[in-house]
């Protein structure tokens, strides 16, 4: 009873969480104005796309009665092909993105969050199926999936550089991975040769913090991860800074190869900038693939 | 106090902390700054990266140099430095401190107090004791320690008066019974009074006195006096000297009530010379204005000459029955008036009506019988404020029927008719002298001339409170002069003629002092002692040593004749004196007084008054120290690259050094009017309940967050609205809760309502019990309501008619549900000439913006949503609820198209649409 009603008390608090990002989410999505995109083709579906005189090989229940009632010949109703698309999304849920630079901006993870939830509506408006990666939160339409997306966001992992989950991918359909991408490069490495097996393209981006982008540190300093399972001492950070640079450098320079190896798209959106830009950005990406 | 190098030292021995300066040295600098921890994700790519140097940043130089300038500042400081160390250490036993204390020395008062304290520091580093006597104020000398003094310093002011041969006295004798010797330092104002060397005297023979005096002589005033037209302005200094110059500055009210001043004069002392004079012709105008003269930059109750009212001259007019018959001016009732007020007072021509807003101290009535009502009105009013109406008997009045049945109200009598005369040709007896005063009329000590008498008077009814009112009678009891009060002011009349037709009181001097004791003419000229002999002086306003009014608070009156001749002292004190209407003012110097500088003797040694002052620099050098310090803090920040956190802490610790009494009140201002004024923004009335505050600014959010998802308008953030403090004009709506216990607004604050109601603004009012108990208006909200507003500048009001503006300025709307859906919403009911034209579904109405939107519907409960959007409060039961909490949202959005897009839904314009939506 008690755990019952505890478990009851938390999950309202939770859900009381839940409606302020999915309301910016909306909001943000509602910039971006869709249309009904069918396929352009005769197919699978529910609108009206053309009549064309039945063929040897129609079954009869296809056949047109109104159509065909005015005149000699017998027509086939044909529907426009509409195809749902499985997008599946995997947001970093690390400690690594729990960071902030400053207090008046967004945590990386807020903005990871806010930019994956705005394509799921996107999506979901668009008539897409969106999940997550893994077996968690397999491909669905409609609302309710946005309120579960929602829900399975609002958890934070322990863990300070999460690997990308690339387990019980759906072949040939498109991911979107958003993460900082700072952990260690061979998970990402494979989810995405994984992926790329299975026929599976998409879109990764970067979000990273300027502080991240231009290290403007100095002194003597102790830089803990934010999960505090390392760190590294330095006596004078102002020296560290073009090597640090170089290797980020280079970090970028290595998703950049193997995001063309594998037919993926890449992009970095910093989070000073203003996450319209990087909706667009994604949105256009994943479009782009679709047609 | 040991002396190094010109600076004093009390505790020489911390000085020895400077030893271990060096060895600091060493230490700090081999101690590295500390490390900052800093959160960073990226501390993957940073893995591996090695310093190029082990060596981590030392503490540079200047830095250590910083510190040990600190540490000296912080060392020297606690030794106790003093600057100017005064070393004229003389004398031991017991110090008497004399101050003449009298209005001579006040201009300098700031010098002696800051001598007094030096010595009174020096003593008490001696550890002498102490005795401060005031001779202008004797007490009977206490010895104390010197600290005890140091704290009554402030107490000690100079007196108005110089000391009395009395108080002098009681000095002499109050110090013949201390025991022992002392040593005198008496600070003289360099004026001789009585007995000065009887004190001097008795000081010596107990001990050394050593005289302190100021460097300048002493400066004052005479009182002014008005002659010919002009002011005599007389100032005399105590000693002859080089020529000088000092300006006279006159200071009075000027139209709007403010002390100024009103005209500067210069006047010059000549070489050699001790007094200096100067005329000074001024308007009647602004001479009666002036209040007091004084010397400019002396600040003592002798430089200053207060006039009472006879540098004024009083404004009389005269009016008179018969002003028409030309060429008799002899025969003119107001002849003998004008010869005898032309001298002492101003007159004002013109009618009745014309004279009275020019607000004349007197005006005369010669003969007048009858006034028409508007004159007579104006005339009450005038005489209740203050004014003196003088009326003089004559053949029309005689004739007339005022004042016969009943008592006229500008008559002190009822009269009978016709008069009666005496001691004519055609009667039998003979003409009357007057009857000497009683001693309750005002004219009592008057001389009565023997040649006075009277051959015609109107007569008096014998009414109860005649004997009041009768101030002068005949020989025969029959009353001559009556007075009767009436509100501030007071009606005199002459039971004769104005002229010497019906007696020849006109023609005598005692006309002119009845005149002059009914304060008709001005006394311009100075009143003699036997003049004021009888009369007893209210103290309103007292002189103080500096020359400051203070109110006189209880001291007692003072006889007439004391006031003229007495010597100014603790029992007669300067300053403005009251009797009856008249004032008079009393300086400290009278007109022919005379300065005397002190003479001492050779063997008295004299020093002037200024001091060389100790100054303690130890304070200074401790916080030359917390400002090394401070720098280093900012200093070692921004070695180690944390300013960046520091750097707030920097703007407000400089902000704290530079200016510490900078008042951040203007950009509060300006902070709520950017906060109102950047976006639209929705407004509540703060009502001191914190739980109705707290919902009524959570509706306005929701309301905010309702009109931003649905429409065009995006508010930010709600503000609560302080009627008192803030302006109101930002905000299109204010919505106001009603609680029974809010306090009433000001009346500025109700003048802003109304401003902003007269403006556009609307207010919603809510009562919030949506009249559920059926109270109607008289439920206790409807009551406060009702009381708030009253003031309130609200027009005639409507249940909102079905085809109002509100039912559609966005939705389609049949009520105005809030929480409860119950009681009815009020409006600023249509035009009555507004009607409905065939086939439209609504009247052409009124084009504002109701002003007002009274209801009860508690609609801020309704819209109230949490920081997440949850709704606060419930509304009804189940899908019910949240349907009625949509039509609030409704009328809520409704509510602010309509204030923000006036009537413009009500154009005809959307007629079809309207009606096509409303399936008609």
């Amino acid at each position: 009873m008690n755990a019952a009603l505890t478990l009851r008390e938390r999950s309202e608090a939770e859900a009381s969480r839940l409606p302020p990002l999915l309301a910016r989410a909306e909001h943000l999505a509602g910039t971006v104005l869709l249309g009904d995109h069918g396929r352009r083709r005769a197919g699978l579906g529910d609108d009206f796309w053309q009549y064309r005189p039945a063929q040897i090989g129609d079954s009869r229940r296809l056949i047109d009665h109104r159509r065909s009632a005015r005149g000699d010949q017998q027509f086939v109703r044909e529907r426009e092909w509409q195809i749902a698309q499985s997008v599946m999304l995997w947001i970093d849920q690390g400690a690594s993105m729990r960071f902030a630079s400053e207090k008046t901006l967004a945590t990386k993870a807020d903005r990871a969050r806010l930019l994956g939830l705005s394509t799921a509506i996107l999506l979901v408006r668009g008539g897409e199926r969106v999940g997550l990666t893994g077996t968690t939160l397999p491909p669905r339409r409609g609302n309710a999936q946005i309120v579960r997306l929602a829900q399975a966001w609002s958890e934070d992992s322990d863990a300070d550089y999460s690997p990308p989950e690339h387990r019980a991918m759906i072949p040939h359909a498109r991911a979107v991975f958003i993460s900082d991408f700072l952990g260690p490069m061979d998970e990402v490495e494979l989810a995405l040769t994984k992926a790329a097996d299975r026929g599976v393209r998409g879109v990764l981006l970067q979000v990273l913090d300027p502080s991240e982008e231009s290290f403007p540190y100095r002194g003597r300093t102790i830089f803990e991860s934010v999960g505090g399972t390392t760190r590294h001492e330095t006596l004078k950070a102002g020296d560290l800074r073009d090597r640090y640079l170089d290797r980020l450098a280079r970090r970028k320079d290595a998703l950049t190869y193997l995001c063309r190896a594998t037919g993926w798209q890449l992009g970095l959106h910093h989070t000073v900038e203003s996450p319209q830009s990087a909706l667009l950005w994604l949105y256009r990406a994943l479009d782009g693939g679709t047609q | 106090m040991t002396v190094l190098a010109g600076i004093g030292f009390t505790a020489p021995w911390v000085l020895l902390g400077l030893l271990t300066l060096p060895i600091l040295w060493l230490i700090l600098r081999a101690v590295p700054p500390a490390p900052i921890r800093r959160l960073f994700p990226a501390v993957t790519l940073l893995l591996g990266l090695k310093d190029d140097e082990s060596v981590s940043d030392r503490t540079p130089w200047w830095l250590l140099l910083l510190r040990m300038l600190a540490a000296a500042a912080i060392i020297i400081g606690l030794a106790g430095p003093v600057l100017n160390p005064s070393r004229d250490q003389t004398g031991t036993g017991p110090l008497l401190l004399v101050l003449d204390a009298s209005w001579a020395g006040a201009s300098r008062w700031g010098n002696v107090l800051d001598q007094i304290d030096a010595q009174l520091t020096e003593a008490g580093r001696a550890g002498r004791p102490v005795s401060i006597l005031r001779l202008s104020e004797p007490e009977a000398p206490v010895f104390q320690a010197a600290e005890a003094w140091r704290g009554r310093l402030p107490g000690l002011t100079p007196q108005a008066w110089q000391p009395t041969e009395a108080q002098v006295a009681q000095s002499v004798q109050a110090l013949t019974q201390v025991e022992g010797g002392f040593d005198t330092h008496w600070f003289s104002d360099r004026l001789d009074y009585p007995g000065h060397d009887q004190m001097l005297a008795m000081l010596q023979a107990r001990g050394d006195v050593t005289v302190y005096r100021a460097a300048s002589a002493v400066t004052a005033l005479l009182p002014a006096s008005y002659q010919d037209g002009v002011i005599q302005l007389t100032a005399v200094r105590a000693a002859p000297g080089p020529a000088a110059d000092i300006t006279v500055l006159a200071q009075g009210r000027d139209p709007a009530g403010t002390m100024r001043v009103l005209q500067s004069v210069d006047m010059q002392f000549e070489s050699g010379e001790t007094l200096a004079q100067i005329e000074l012709a001024l308007p009647s105008e602004l001479r009666a204005r002036i209040t007091r003269f004084e010397i400019q930059g002396q600040r003592s109750a002798g430089a200053i000459t207060l006039t009472d009212d006879s540098l004024r001259r009083r404004e009389v007019a005269l009016i008179a029955g018969t002003l028409n018959r030309e060429g008799l001016e002899l025969l003119s009732p107001l002849h003998y008036l004008t010869q005898v007020l032309s001298p002492t007072a101003d007159f004002v021509d013109g009618g009745l009506l014309d004279v009275l807003p020019a607000n004349p101290d007197v005006i005369v009535l010669a003969d007048v019988a009858t006034l028409a009502e508007t004159e007579e009105a104006a005339l009450v009013e005038w005489v209740e404020q203050g004014g003196l109406l003088l009326r003089f008997a004559g053949p029309r009045m005689a004739a007339s029927d005022l004042g016969r049945d009943e008592e006229d109200i500008l008559l002190p009598v009822r009269l009978r008719s016709g008069g009666r005369s005496v001691g004519g040709a055609m009667s039998w007896g003979e003409a009357k002298g007057l009857a000497p005063f009683p001693d309750s009329s005002p004219f009592f000590g008057l001389r009565i001339p023997a040649d006075v008498n009277v051959t015609t008077q109107v007569m008096a009814q014998p009414d109860p409170d005649l004997a009041d009112r009768v101030i002068a009678s005949l020989s025969d009891g029959t009353p001559l002069v009556t007075r009767k009060a009436l509100g501030l002011g007071q009606v005199v009349l002459f039971h004769v003629t104005a002229d010497a037709e019906w007696s020849s009181l006109p023609l005598s001097g005692l006309f002119v002092e009845m005149l002059d004791r009914l304060a008709v003419a001005s006394a311009a000229k100075s009143r003699q002692q036997e003049q004021l002999q009888g009369t007893t002086w209210e103290p309103i306003q007292i002189l103080d040593g500096f020359g400051t009014l203070s109110d006189a608070g209880s001291l007692p009156g003072v006889d007439g004749a004391q006031l003229i001749g007495g010597e100014i002292g603790p029992d007669l004190r300067p300053g403005l004196y009251e009797s009856g209407k008249e004032k008079l003012a009393l300086n400290v110097l009278s007109e022919d007084a005379v300065l005397t500088p002190v003479v001492w003797p050779a063997d008295v040694p004299i020093r002037g008054q200024e001091v060389s002052t100790e100054t303690p620099i130890g304070g200074l050098l401790l916080s030359l120290a917390l400002v090394l310090l401070t720098i280093d803090v900012l200093a070692s920040l921004a070695l180690s690259g944390r300013l960046g956190m520091a750097r707030t802490a920097a703007v407000v610790l400089g902000a704290l050094l530079i200016a510490p009494d900078a008042r951040a009140q203007a950009p509060e201002d300006t902070d709520f009017a950017l906060n109102a004024t950047h976006e639209l923004v929705l407004a509540h009335v703060l009502t001191g309940n914190r739980e109705v505050d707290d919902i009524a600014l959570a509706g306005m959010r929701g309301l905010a967050q309702t009109l931003y998802f649905r429409t065009s308008v995006e508010p930010a953030e709600p503000i609560g609205v302080d009627l008192e403090r803030d302006e109101l004009a930002f905000f299109p709506l204010l919505y106001w809760p009603i609680t029974p216990d809010q306090p009433q607004p000001s009346v500025e604050a109700y003048a802003k309502l109304n401003t902003y109601l007269r403006s556009g603004g609307m207010i919603l009012f809510d009562t919030r019990d949506a009249d559920i108990a059926e109270f109607g208006a008289s439920s206790p909200n409807g009551r406060k309501l009702q009381q708030l507003a009253a003031p309130l500048n609200i027009p005639s009001l409507e249940p909102v008619p079905n085809d109002h503006v509100l039912t559609r300025a966005f939705y389609l709307l049949q009520d105005f549900p809030g929480r409860y859906a119950g009681s009815g919403v009020w409006v600023e009911s249509a035009p009555l000439d507004a009607e409905q034209i065939e086939g439209m579904p609504f009247r052409n109405l009124n084009d504002n913006v109701t002003p007002v939107v009274i209801g009860g519907n508690d609609w801020a409960g309704a819209w109230a949503v949490d920081r997440n959007g949850q709704a606060l409060l419930p509304v009804g039961r189940g899908y019910a609820g949240e349907r009625q909490r949509e039509l609030a949202n409704r009328f809520g959005v409704n509510l602010v198209m309509h204030v923000l897009t006036g009537n413009y839904k009500s154009d005809q314009v959307h007629v079809p649409a309207l009606l096509d939506r409303l399936g008609q």
